[in-house]
């Protein structure tokens, strides 16, 4: 441990407990709240990765979870953040994005021959031959890129939560704490989270060798413990922002989703690099990642290193450095004027400072595996250009960068807050917030750690009044001082390699080359060059790319704007999105039989439901056949529970009806069904049904299963405008329904109910109310599957015993359960178009020839104005039932196959089958009007490209007992 | 015709499905097949103080809504929540849920009979209509209740926010359920209603996280003195 300091007040390691790990194979020991890369780098190991594109070393940057050139794998999980992920006892890490490791990467050659490959040259060079694409992408993506995905992770749950609160308080630095502390004090229930594990943000460790800030967090702290309302999540990151303040804040174990009545942005900001030559080599890092090392974890970031600076802030890290014990060769000052009385100071101790200058370039030791010393030279800040007459080299092992912030504003882009751009701090800064959110501290533009904690109390002071109590109104403050960002800290050198975004080795010159070919745009550039495209999504990069652009087309940094700032804020596992599976679905009461007699179920809308009833070894098409042939020649049984269910009460209940469906209503016999169709606003076909009317005022809807929750729905929102004089009652899941079908139904019906069930009495659709098998029920007469049919609606947890009885009762008839794939064959051959089936979100009713079921001459239905219109079209397609050939041997055609007229598309087939009982494939299919006669003659294109030929025909396809 | 006695009926409760796996302890309760046991007293003792979860689908409902619904209920000697989303007790034995404005779930807990002599009214009002109901109803109670609450469901479930009387209609674990607070025995519970046929559905997401937390199943025999 070389680089190890003496213990530091406020230290988060544990000197007392030793940690043994390897990385790319070499045993390395660390401390208890180490870091993957504190421990390596007090270990001396500065190659911590290589970088996504050149391959170049890298090493510390940020050391605030950004660090994106330092993603390890352990051989399970991948893309491990080495700043933040603490080091485990026996943990063996892997760099990623390496061929043979961080210091022989073979792929470093790439560095060498990085001006053949600018941003967007595969755009180009491999755009053709189009055959060879596959070969090159292959290529690029073995050398570019990230971690591999590992297909056998583990699948480790990852709770979703909720929780609520007053006032949720995004950060907890001095802003944070103290906001959060001034709403506690009012009695709000505060949350308050921070993606350190540690609490205090920039108080912890922006000490500038002074230890009064740790006495001050110290106090803050102990005052948060006191507070029982104040509840603290550490180690997690507010994601992304949503309507009425939901906030998810992602943590290791898994999203809570806080809902806020308000809430304290108090996010900091992000350090922001200078852009000079070999800025990215390991040994050159931001003045916070060097603070954080020496106070976190007590590491000394180099041992004779230079500070660059242009702003105020690389005084403070000098002195910090110092104090680690560091030496500093330099202090170069990018700013002309730079800072007089902090220069005096560290002169005072023996360190050159030299403002107006700049670091034209660092130096890369002989290996480029680290930093030799950094050539430095007069600057013109005003003109960003770098004045090389004199330069010299000053001889260093790192380089300490500070430049200015970037607001971590993303929660305030996407709450909707207008931002604009503040010269005085030289950074966007919340103008206008929404209802109930609130800015403090750096993402507010105030820097000055006094001046933060009065706006933390000042931000608290809004919310509470927001929140309807008493607080002071306090103004709030304008940044005091020098501006705490440097307004272009780039440094042009010939040879390039100075970089913006070290997640994409973007250089200044791709910045230049994008704009010359075009993309001059902050949306179309970041497209163009990736820019903020890596994980750590533009969080050291976008600002200054936003000013290179700035300056390239000369314009003012806010006629550039900002990219679209999306949740989720920071890279989030998807085992984490996807949370706990919750997949509802609804069972019948008949479930548990259907699983006892073998069924194979499908989902049909929340449904779980009987598709078919395979014998042992039995296929499914033979199953189908087996079950439709039974319902055909005996009679067969299906489980209809999941049917939409709906009863309208009331007088109006029929008006009701006729002003929702397309038919009439109103002179609808009691005991009598009707075909309803619902169609949207525009006309299309939405679901279909059958009324019955059991007493002047109480009609019983039944509809499609997959519709049913919808179709209530609307009827309810078409009530709520309406007003009618009714009630609409959803029985879907208190009433079963049982469909019991086939030419000897009528006789095993007739054993369990004393109802006279002779056609005479009970015609087709016609609906009755008697007992079966001593159940009250519902008695329909229906031919959706077969002539003879009987639906059967009764309490839901009675049906299993008319189920049984049944069952019982067809015994000597060969009665069998069939699936809801078989049913579908059963209407096919009744020839019987469904909703969603055999039409789509396009599907009008004269297309389907369902002009019969139209009422256009009452006042109003739902989609009439429509038809209107859509009545004086021409049509552009019709189903037509079809049959294929007899004794049709060829490819069958599947659903959803084309019909085709050369290489023109006419249509598709909607649905398709073969029946065993007329032995002929059949089906329906949209085909172009002049198509549409019986004799009319389609091909079919199969899923292999053949044609199959397909003739119009009548339908149904089976012979029917029309009207008895 | 075959004859039928109706009353010899065996319903089973909607969550049955969830509940075959366990070695259940059966009863007949209210017509219905019903888990009253999923293990020792002891053990369920003990899972009820951190998360219990118990199926009391089988307690009698009667459901009514419209317009004259309230007036209708008041005249037949249930007493009325007095504003929408609140609920009440009656007769001791009954809960009264006013789910809105106009609409109403009657439950009898053990031994009670509001709903049977309701049921029996078959006469029709005037702006009245019966809503037939075949809930899934669970009990769910323990330390770490609040803890399962929130995983889901996005309302606060909390004292502070969900008032002694209060009723919601939200989604739990993404289904429409209706949700109350109430203190059974000194105890405080939160009460569930759901469509009966999501039942099974809802008790495998109970009692897997239930159980995740340090509880499970409970037999309706941990409340029956209620």
């Amino acid at each position: 441990m070389i680089f190890r300091t003496p213990k530091q007040t406020g230290e988060w390691v544990n000197r007392d407990k030793k940690i043994n790990f390897t990385f790319e194979g070499e045993a390395f020991s660390a401390f208890e709240g180490d870091t993957i890369s504190s421990a390596l780098w007090a270990a001396g190991q500065k190659v911590l990765g290589r970088s996504f594109k050149y391959h170049r070393a890298r090493g510390v940057l940020s050391f605030a979870n950004h660090d994106v050139n330092v993603l390890v794998t352990d051989g399970v999980d991948t893309n491990m953040r080495g700043d933040v992920v603490t080091v485990k006892e026996g943990m063996a890490l892997f760099a990623v994005n390496t061929k043979g490791g961080v210091k022989k990467d073979k792929n470093s050659y790439i560095d060498s021959i990085s001006p053949l490959l600018p941003v967007g040259f595969y755009y180009k060079a491999f755009h053709t031959p189009r055959r060879l694409f596959p070969l090159w992408e292959n290529v690029i993506r073995n050398a570019a890129g990230l971690g591999v995905v590992n297909f056998n992770y583990p699948r480790i749950l990852k709770r979703k939560t909720h929780s609520h609160c007053d006032v949720l308080v995004v950060g907890a630095g001095p802003t944070g704490l103290t906001a959060a502390l001034t709403a506690a004090e009012a009695g709000l229930e505060v949350t308050i989270v921070d993606e350190n594990r540690q609490l205090g943000g920039s108080l912890g460790y922006n000490r500038a060798a002074d230890s009064k800030s740790v006495t001050q967090l110290d106090g803050l702290l102990s005052k948060v413990a006191s507070l029982p309302n104040i509840k603290v999540i550490a180690s997690a990151y507010a994601a992304g922002y949503y309507p009425d303040h939901l906030i998810p804040i992602v943590g290791e174990s898994g999203i809570n989703k806080v809902r806020a009545k308000a809430v304290i942005v108090a996010s900091g900001a992000f350090e922001q690099p200078p852009v000079f030559r070999y800025n990215d080599l390991p040994g050159v890092m931001l003045g916070s990642a060097a603070q954080r090392l020496i106070y976190r974890y007590a590491v000394k970031p180099f041992n004779n290193g230079v500070v660059v600076t242009a702003n105020d802030y690389g005084y403070r890290v000098a002195l910090d450095l110092l104090q680690a014990g560091t030496k500093i060769a330099a202090l170069v000052d990018m700013r002309s004027a730079g800072n007089a009385n902090s220069a005096a100071e560290l002169v005072k101790r023996g360190i050159k400072v030299y403002a107006g200058h700049c670091v034209y370039e660092a130096l890369a030791s002989s290996d480029k595996l680290g930093v030799r010393g950094a050539v430095i030279c007069a600057y013109d800040d005003k003109q960003n250009v770098a004045l090389t007459d004199n330069k010299f080299t000053l001889e260093c092992d790192g380089i300490s960068m500070s430049a200015g912030w970037a607001p971590a504003g993303a929660l305030l882009y996407q709450a909707g807050t207008g931002m604009q751009f503040d010269y005085g701090v030289e950074q966007f800064v919340p103008s206008r917030l929404p209802n109930g959110m609130f800015a403090a501290g750096k993402v507010n533009g105030i820097f000055e750690l006094e001046q933060r904690v009065r706006d933390g109390v000042r931000a608290a002071h809004d919310a509470i009044r927001h929140l309807g109590l008493q607080a002071p109104q306090n103004q709030a403050e304008k940044h005091v001082g020098a501006s705490p960002s440097h307004p272009y800290p780039m440094v042009p050198h010939p040879k390039g390699k100075n970089f913006v975004d070290f997640d994409e080795d973007i250089q200044i010159k791709d910045f230049v080359n994008a704009a010359k070919e075009g993309f001059d745009n902050i949306e179309l550039m970041k497209r163009f060059t990736t820019v903020g495209m890596g994980p750590s999504q533009g969080k050291h990069s976008n600002m200054n790319a936003i000013r290179i652009l700035a300056k390239i087309r000369g314009l003012p940094v806010e006629k550039i704007g900002t990219t679209t700032s999306r949740p989720f804020f920071h890279p989030t596992p998807i085992g984490h999105l996807g949370g706990r599976g919750f997949h509802s679905h609804r069972l019948t009461s008949l479930h548990d039989w259907h699983q006892a007699n073998g069924a194979v179920f499908t989902d049909i809308g929340a449904w779980k439901r009987a598709a078919y009833y395979p014998a042992a070894g039995q296929s499914k098409e033979d199953a189908i056949q087996t079950e439709a042939l039974a319902v055909r020649k005996t009679a067969g049984i299906i489980d209809g529970s999941s049917f939409g269910k709906i009863e309208i009460h009331g007088p109006d209940a029929a008006l009701f009806l006729e002003r929702f469906f397309t038919g009439e209503y109103t002179d609808q016999k009691v005991g009598s069904c009707r075909y309803v169709m619902l169609l949207d606003d525009s006309g299309v076909i939405a679901d279909d049904g059958i009324a019955s009317r059991l007493a002047d005022d109480l009609f019983y809807l039944s509809i499609g299963t997959s519709n049913a929750a919808a179709v209530y729905r609307e009827m309810q929102r078409s009530q709520q405008i309406w007003q009618l004089n009714l009630g609409l009652v959803n029985v879907t899941g208190a009433f079963g329904a049982i469909n019991i079908a086939g030419p000897a139904a009528r006789e095993i019906l007739s054993t369990l109910t004393d109802f006279d069930l002779s056609f005479e009495s009970f015609p087709m659709s016609s609906v009755r109310e008697s007992q079966v098998a001593g159940v009250e029920a519902r008695m329909i007469r229906v031919a959706f599957v077969a002539d003879n049919g009987y639906e059967l609606h009764a309490p839901m947890a009675q049906i299993p015993h008319i189920w049984n009885a049944l069952m019982q009762a067809g015994k000597k008839h060969d009665l069998r359960p069939f699936g809801s794939d078989t049913q579908r064959l059963l209407r096919l051959e009744m020839g019987h178009p469904m909703p969603g089936i055999d039409t789509d979100g396009l599907t009008n009713p004269f297309e389907i020839g369902a002009e019969w079921a139209i009422k256009m001459n009452k006042p109003y239905f739902i989609g009439q104005r429509s038809l209107v219109i859509l009545a004086k079209r021409p049509l552009r397609k019709q189903l037509v039932p079809f049959v294929l050939a007899d004794n049709f041997k060829g490819e069958m055609p599947m659903d959803c196959n084309l019909v085709v007229d050369g290489r023109n598309i006419l249509g598709r087939v909607t649905s398709i089958s073969y029946s065993k009982y007329i032995d002929r494939c059949i089906g329906f299919a949209y085909v172009s009007p002049d198509k549409k006669e019986v004799g009319s003659v389609f091909q079919i294109r199969t899923d292999s490209g053949s044609l199959v030929a397909a003739t119009v025909v009548k339908s149904p396809f089976i012979k029917t007992l029309k009207g008895a | 015709m075959q004859q039928f006695d109706v009353k010899k009926i065996i319903e089973t409760s909607p969550v049955v499905h969830a509940q075959l796996k366990e070695s259940a302890k059966w009863e007949v309760i209210n017509g219905m097949n019903t888990a009253v046991e999923f293990a020792g007293v002891a053990i369920e003792g003990a899972r009820k103080k951190v998360l219990g979860v118990a199926d009391i689908s089988c307690l009698q409902r009667y459901g009514v809504k419209g317009p004259n619904a309230t007036q209708w209920l008041l005249e037949r000697g249930i007493a009325i929540p007095t504003t929408p989303n609140s609920w009440t007790t009656c007769e001791q034995k009954t809960l009264v849920l006013r789910l809105g404005s106009s609409e109403f779930l009657i439950e009898d807990q053990l031994g009670g009979s509001a709903c049977s002599r309701l049921e029996s009214d078959k006469a029709r009002a005037a702006s009245v209509y019966k809503v037939p109901r075949a809930d899934a109803a669970f009990i769910v109670s323990g330390s770490e209740a609040l803890n399962l609450f929130s995983e889901i469901c996005s309302l606060d479930l909390r004292d502070k926010s969900l008032a002694a009387k209060d009723l919601i209609m939200t989604q739990v674990a993404g289904i429409s359920a209706t949700v109350i607070r109430q203190t059974l025995n000194g105890e405080p519970v939160y009460r569930v209603w759901c469509d009966g046929t999501y039942g099974p559905y809802m008790w495998e997401v109970l009692i897997e996280i239930a159980t995740e937390l340090g509880g499970g199943a409970v037999g309706l025999t941990q409340y029956q003195n209620s």
